[in-house]
């Protein structure tokens, strides 16, 4: 059923870009440890490289991968890169969310409005025709 | 950071709500419109399964009141951060002349701080990856890796 297919693509390519993004960065599990280290306020990649057995490249990667997708602002003070979450980024995911009920029910119109106009004419509802 | 409490979604169909309402409770018939294999046992308590962008829906109905009112619960099974039964999906059917209103409203979703509001959406983010990008046949649940396919703007 491709037409249903189709219709379960949410989103315009634009915002679809970013929330795929967002989505990306949010699937690994150490990446989402992070933000909620640096959601209170700003960390330095080495504090934040504290809580985890990883190597520092592998935490800088996560981090870079995060700031990629806006998740996490970057500031340097000197030597130090500081680190803190920017919860805007989850925006664009939040109105595909918006949109799954809406694109969901658009599928449920076309699909009943067919199934009614391939139906064979019932008889108690539309008279007979003798 | 405001997050929604209720998702809310509306359309008008032109048929009657008799004609609807199987849709929400008919396996056949949903699958038409939503998930790709549903299991539904229409009646209070019964069972609500439905897989849907590859992603295990699990719940169980707790108002079947045909042809206008029908209430199941919505969780995924396996994850702890939107386990099943967690979320309430109420709809709602109503006769408008010769078409029919169908409101939904999806309750329960977490809303709290930034680390609940996160662990408590992944789940629906998950599903949503997939919505996104299309089931692709043959592709790993959790590859999120995958570059976009076509790259079309």
């Amino acid at each position: 059923m491709s037409a249903a297919r189709a219709g379960a693509r949410v989103g315009s390519p634009d915002r679809g870009d970013a929330a795929d993004a967002v989505l990306r960065a949010l699937a690994d599990p150490h990446r989402r440890q992070i933000l909620r280290l640096v959601r209170g306020g700003e960390l330095a990649a080495g504090q934040i490289a504290s809580h985890f057995d990883a190597t520092q490249q592998a935490v800088s990667h996560h981090l870079q991968v995060l700031a990629r997708a806006g998740l996490v602002r970057e500031r340097r003070v000197g030597a130090r890169r500081l680190y803190a979450l920017d919860p805007q980024a989850l925006d664009p995911v939040r109105e595909m969310l918006a949109e799954l009920w809406p694109s969901a029910l658009e599928r449920l119109k076309y699909v009943v409005e067919q199934d009614q106009k391939n139906k064979p004419a019932d008889p108690t509802r539309a008279g007979r025709k003798q | 950071m405001t997050v929604p409490e209720v998702l809310k979604a509306t359309v008008r169909i032109g048929a009657t709500p008799a004609e609807v309402f199987p849709y929400f409770v008919d396996p056949v018939l949903m699958i038409q419109w939503i998930g790709e294999w549903a299991d539904l046992c229409p009646e209070p308590g019964g069972l609500f399964a439905l897989d849907f962008a590859k992603t295990p829906v699990r719940g169980q109905y707790l108002e079947v009141e045909p042809p206008r009112r029908v209430v199941f619960t919505w969780g995924v099974a396996g994850k702890d951060s939107l386990p099943p039964g967690s979320t309430t999906v109420e709809v709602t059917l109503t006769e408008d002349g010769p078409d029919t209103v169908v409101q939904l409203v999806h309750h329960d979703l977490p809303t709290e701080e930034f680390d609940g509001h996160l662990k408590g959406w992944t789940s629906m983010l998950d599903l949503l990856a997939h919505l996104h990008t299309g089931p692709q046949p043959g592709e790993a649940a959790t590859d999120l890796r995958r570059p976009a396919p076509g790259g079309h703007a």
